[in-house]
């Protein structure tokens, strides 16, 4: 008996949402097994990494706002890789944004006003939309891979850190430690559930998450955005330019990822530190891949990768689990999802094989 | 010229590990596979090769083990792509994040404990000799490489088995209807890229910097993908990228140590360097000629027989 791959005609829509559940459960399995084999407690790492933040109601609140970044910088990223354009330096946009909206911080520190909040904003969008149009411009212009050039970049921006915080931008009460002031009231990011640290990126990320899925689903630049990923060659038929389409998608992408930075450095740090580039715009490159590019699954899957990080962090107090097992869990969700996706395309078929001379 | 040796010295071992596994993505591109993993396989060989050289302090062992680390995660790569044929690109980057996860969780055990740094190659009369030691003071890894460069530019161009790695990076079709398995020939391609990329690696705690780090490779991985590109496709370019990068990361170890004009410059900028240096490469190789023209045409794209 033998199996056979067999093309379909159309990819299995069942398949395509089937898959992303299908790696999450087989990374369960898989990872207790290969963290039992080298010496951890599989089981109860599954248990603690995948389940106790969801059942453990103190934990929510980690999850949603670890999950906002994910989602905004997810839902950028899932619009990108539709039309093809690979954007791998999320993290840089990212860091960027946050450094534009620490820089109107700093510099309205002695003010104060309901502007300031939203002006550090807009900062932060246009940071990482402008640290996006690096890549864009060189790939349009001369054609160079955006993947190479936007990762380069993230590299770079995490030293632009050390570098404003160590000698401008450092904090005068600082005692000697590299960061900024802490923010002023009025650009703190407020908290939207009382007696919480629920702030207000949470349900911006909804928000954004779900204009993105209306925009992609039901507008021309959606649509174009589809084409130009799909097909090419009908696309500049169409008239799609290939080229506008990657400007667009970087902008897009890249200014989702500054928008996800500043909300961070607003809300959950409220200075500028060494540690800030956490791996958000790293991770968010699998959680759009989990929702199937598609904003809305890319809600769903935002929740998931966070809650293996808010999962990692009690695993590492409870069971002595090392910070990286969080990262082996995630990226065996992406190994899986990729393998699950010859699924989508391919049927299997059993070939049953009639012996020769038999008949 | 004395006051040159040292720097030489220093810039030879800041290329050979980008050399290394940048020759080792060369062969995995050659037969029509992108492998955006290098990183990850990197971190995953200088694990294995820490922690062999740490219980055993043979570092020949040590590169060894890294090696088998760098191909055995290479063929979890291998298999996504050519066996399920599944996306290149998000595959590598699946790769070079669990290469990341992998190799902290192993490392944590051995923070900041030292190992031994491999000695030359060649006999102290030699290796220690204030001007012989510019040709002779350096360990195995640095001979290897330039050996590598000679072999594989003569495998590519002079051999049969060269031929048809090419011929299937270039047109799979074609190549699998005369009969050979390109399947078969890009597990190979891509194994071996895993293995350079593992030594590559195990250079870093082995050569560099005698102790194990989390991500200690720095995103160099990355700078080795950027050369293939940068380089066309051609070893002997190769070697001189590879230099052009030392020479870049000897200056920004030259200007933390605080080396006169050097120091001008904030030491941030020294660090973001190399890879803003790589975007300079890639827009200068862009702007000379169509980039893409030396490719191999089936770069990245997915194999499926049909029969």
């Amino acid at each position: 008996m033998q199996f056979r791959l067999e093309k379909r005609a159309e990819p299995s829509r069942f398949m395509l949402y089937a898959t992303p559940v299908g790696a999450v459960i087989l990374t369960m399995i898989v990872g207790a097994i290969i963290f039992s084999l080298i010496g951890y407690d599989g089981i109860g790492a599954v248990r603690e990494v995948f389940l106790t933040p969801l059942t453990n109601a103190y934990k929510w609140q980690d999850l949603g706002i670890k999950a906002a970044p994910l989602i905004i910088i997810g839902t950028g990223l899932s619009i990108a890789y539709r039309a093809n354009v690979w954007n791998i330096g999320a993290e840089g946009q990212y860091v960027v944004g946050a450094l534009a909206g620490t820089w109107v911080a700093l510099a309205t520190y002695t003010m104060s006003g309901p502007w300031i909040l939203p002006l550090m904003i807009l900062a932060g969008v246009v940071g990482g939309a402008l640290y996006a149009a690096i890549p864009a411009l060189l790939k349009t212009r001369l054609n160079v891979n955006e993947i190479l050039t936007s990762l380069m970049l993230t590299y770079a921006s995490i030293q632009l850190i050390y570098y404003l915080i160590r000698a401008q931008w450092k904090d005068p009460m600082g005692i000697g430690f590299p960061q900024t002031r802490r923010f002023a009231e009025s650009a703190q990011l407020p908290t939207v559930i009382p007696h919480t640290i629920v702030h207000l990126g949470v349900p911006i990320a909804i928000v954004v998450a779900l204009v993105a899925w209306f925009i992609m689903s039901r507008s021309v630049f959606g649509y174009r955005m589809r084409v130009v990923g799909a097909a090419p060659h009908a696309a500049r038929y169409g008239g799609f330019s290939e080229n506008k389409t990657i400007w667009l998608a970087m902008l897009v992408s890249g200014g989702l990822a500054g928008l996800a930075g500043v909300l961070e450095v607003a809300g959950p740090f409220q200075r500028m530190v060494p540690g800030f580039a956490t791996g958000y715009g790293f991770t968010a490159i699998i959680v759009a891949f989990l929702g199937r590019l598609n904003p809305l699954g890319v809600i769903f899957a935002g929740i998931v990768l966070a809650i293996t990080f808010v999962g990692g962090e009690v695993a590492q107090t409870t069971i002595k689990l090392p910070d990286a097992a969080t990262g082996i869990f995630q990226a065996m969700v992406l190994f899986f999802l990729l393998a699950g996706d010859l699924l989508v395309r391919y049927r299997i078929r059993r070939v049953v094989t009639t012996p020769a001379g038999a008949a | 010229m004395e006051m040159l040796i040292p720097i030489i010295v220093t810039l030879v071992g800041a290329a050979t590990p980008i050399l290394i596994a940048a020759l080792g993505e060369l062969v995995a591109e050659k037969s029509g596979v992108l492998n955006l993993g290098v990183e990850g396989m990197m971190l995953v060989g200088a694990i294995a090769g820490f922690v062999a050289q740490f219980y055993t302090g043979n570092p020949y062992l040590a590169l060894l083990c890294g090696a088998f680390a760098g191909a055995a995660v290479s063929l979890i790569f291998a298999f996504l792509t050519l066996s399920l044929s599944a996306n290149q690109t998000a595959t590598g980057l699946a790769l070079t994040i669990f290469g990341t996860g992998l190799s902290a969780l192993a490392g944590a055990p051995y923070s900041a404990k030292p190992i031994a740094l491999m000695q030359p190659l060649f006999p102290d009369m030699l290796a220690r000799d204030p001007f012989w030691r510019v040709f002779f003071g350096y360990s195995f890894p640095v001979y290897f490489s330039f050996i590598m460069v000679a072999a594989i530019w003569w495998f590519l161009k002079r051999t049969r088995s060269g031929l048809i790695l090419r011929a299937v990076g270039e047109n799979d079709h074609s190549a699998h209807s005369i009969g050979y398995s390109v399947t078969g020939v890009r597990y190979a391609a891509v194994v071996f890229g895993g293995a350079m990329a593992g030594i590559a690696g195990a250079c870093f705690p082995l050569l560099l910097t005698p102790q194990w780090a989390e991500s200690m490779t720095a995103g160099r991985g990355w700078i080795a993908v950027a050369l293939v590109v940068f380089a066309s496709w051609r070893p002997l370019r190769l070697l001189a990228g590879a230099y052009l990068f030392g020479l870049v990361m000897t200056m920004e170890l030259y200007a933390k140590a605080g080396g006169g004009v050097l120091a001008v410059i904030p030491s941030e900028l020294w660090a973001a360097l190399p890879y803003l240096a790589t975007i300079v490469v890639l827009v200068l190789i862009s702007i000379r000629r169509d980039a893409s023209t030396n490719a191999p045409a089936c770069l990245g794209k997915p194999f499926m027989p049909t029969n």
